[in-house]
């Protein structure tokens, strides 16, 4: 009734600091939900080792091993259009980078969808011996540091250094992904479709 | 718009994963109303033979057959072979790396798991959809594997027999590429073991050992 137009102003949270490290804080919070939320998922959940094929290669480990290179390729072309957006490479950047940027960087992250999926559905989370464990984890931090990244990238006023280091982060996951498993299958198993 | 996009990307690959894991759920129901929850084996055996894969245009395929299956390749690391057949329920493996190591392992395939164990070791994984994926420990140590269906002649082979008052026991691994990797256990020594020649459409090979002709029948998993 004695509704003080002045005490609204008490209710509205204070404005979030101008710093960046409040804009970071959800989006990390996030991010670190959805790592965590994968890892236990594979724990926990009973792997099956059953899951769908892709008609045209020999087996579901084929499968991912090439969408996983795809992957892979695709973040080497992220690497250098990000470095060319950030003027690194010398030349001021043409404005399809970025659109080259946004949509390699698309496709490679839909790309490593079914290879999750695959990994946690029918492997689960493995530690049996070290690549295994270094590639669960490695699984899991990449898509909570994509998550991260995808969520800071509207942000404005962030910190310079922020998305460089996420997407470094994002790219050397990536890299460590491939690693620990395409190019182990390709050396154990030699390359084959 | 553009403030919208990576968000909706995400929502993208949101939306990509759980479609996935729809169709992975329903396989599994469908293989799971097969036989003994593993009947996916018998079905990508079929997958994975080339004749058969370009005319099955979808990618899983249900059966009811019984599930007879034999897995085989190089453990992680390449230092040692291994070879799982599998049958309605049972299983055995034989890991050998050509020289001294090997080990006959027994034991279950129920449910996509295996479970085996043997004198010198022992095997834990899944198996189905055309691969097998785990661990064998044998004398001591431990490797990770991840192994595709074979079809005859390749496939685990094993022979017993007395040559010269000597118990005489040998296991082959024949691989996909029809590389063989095997041990001739004489009397508790083992060493490297004779090639196995495997006669085309049969599934027994021969092999000589001190002049002595042996004969080695495939494993089919049910029993040694």
């Amino acid at each position: 009734m004695t509704a003080d137009p002045g005490a609204s102003t008490v209710t509205t949270p204070p404005a979030p600091a101008s710093s960046g490290a409040s804009k970071l804080l959800i989006p990390f919070a996030i991010g670190a939900a959805v790592a965590v939320t994968l890892g236990v998922y594979g724990k926990v959940h009973e792997p099956t080792g059953i899951a769908v094929n892709i008609a045209g290669f020999s087996g579901p480990l084929t499968v991912k091993v090439w969408l996983a290179s795809g992957a892979f390729a695709l973040a080497i072309v992220q690497l250098v259009s990000a470095l060319a957006i950030f003027g690194k490479l010398g030349v001021s950047a043409r404005p399809w980078v970025n659109a080259l940027h946004r949509w390699s960087g698309r496709a490679a992250f839909l790309l490593t969808v079914p290879v999750a999926i695959h990994c946690l559905y029918a492997v689960g989370f493995s530690a049996f011996d070290t690549r295994a464990l270094v590639h669960s984890l490695l699984g899991c931090f990449f898509f909570g540091a994509f998550t991260v990244k995808m969520l800071i990238l509207p942000k404005r006023g962030l910190p310079g250094w922020v998305l460089p280091v996420m997407g470094g982060l994002v790219f050397t996951a990536l890299v460590g992904l491939w690693f620990s498993s395409s190019l182990w299958f390709f050396t154990t198993h030699g390359v084959k479709f | 718009m553009k403030h919208k996009g990576p968000v909706i990307t995400l929502l993208a690959g949101l939306a990509v994963a759980l479609v996935l894991l729809v169709v992975n759920v329903n396989a599994t129901k469908r293989n799971q109303g097969g036989r003994d929850g593993a009947a996916n084996v018998a079905a990508d055996a079929n997958a994975t033979t080339p004749a058969a894969q370009p005319t099955t245009p979808p990618p899983t395929t249900a059966a009811a057959a019984p599930v007879k299956a034999t897995f085989a390749g190089d453990v992680e690391g390449g230092g040692a072979s291994l070879a799982i057949a599998v049958n309605n329920g049972t299983a055995i493996a034989y890991l050998c790396d050509g020289k001294r190591t090997e080990a006959w392992l027994q034991g279950t395939a129920a449910d996509g798991k295996l479970n085996l164990t043997g004198k010198n070791g022992s095997l834990q994984g899944t198996f189905g959809s055309g691969e097998a994926i785990g661990t064998v420990t044998a004398s001591g140590r431990t490797w990770g594997f991840a192994l595709k269906t074979v079809k005859a002649p390749s496939g685990l082979y094993r022979s017993t027999a007395n040559v010269r008052n000597a118990t005489v026991v040998g296991g082959w691994i024949v691989l996909a590429s029809g590389r063989q990797v095997g041990v001739l256990n004489v009397a508790g020594e083992p060493e490297p073991a004779p090639a196995l020649n495997i006669p085309p459409g049969t599934s027994t090979g021969t092999a000589n050992v001190d002049g002595t002709q042996i004969t080695a029948v495939e494993v089919d998993g049910s029993q040694l």
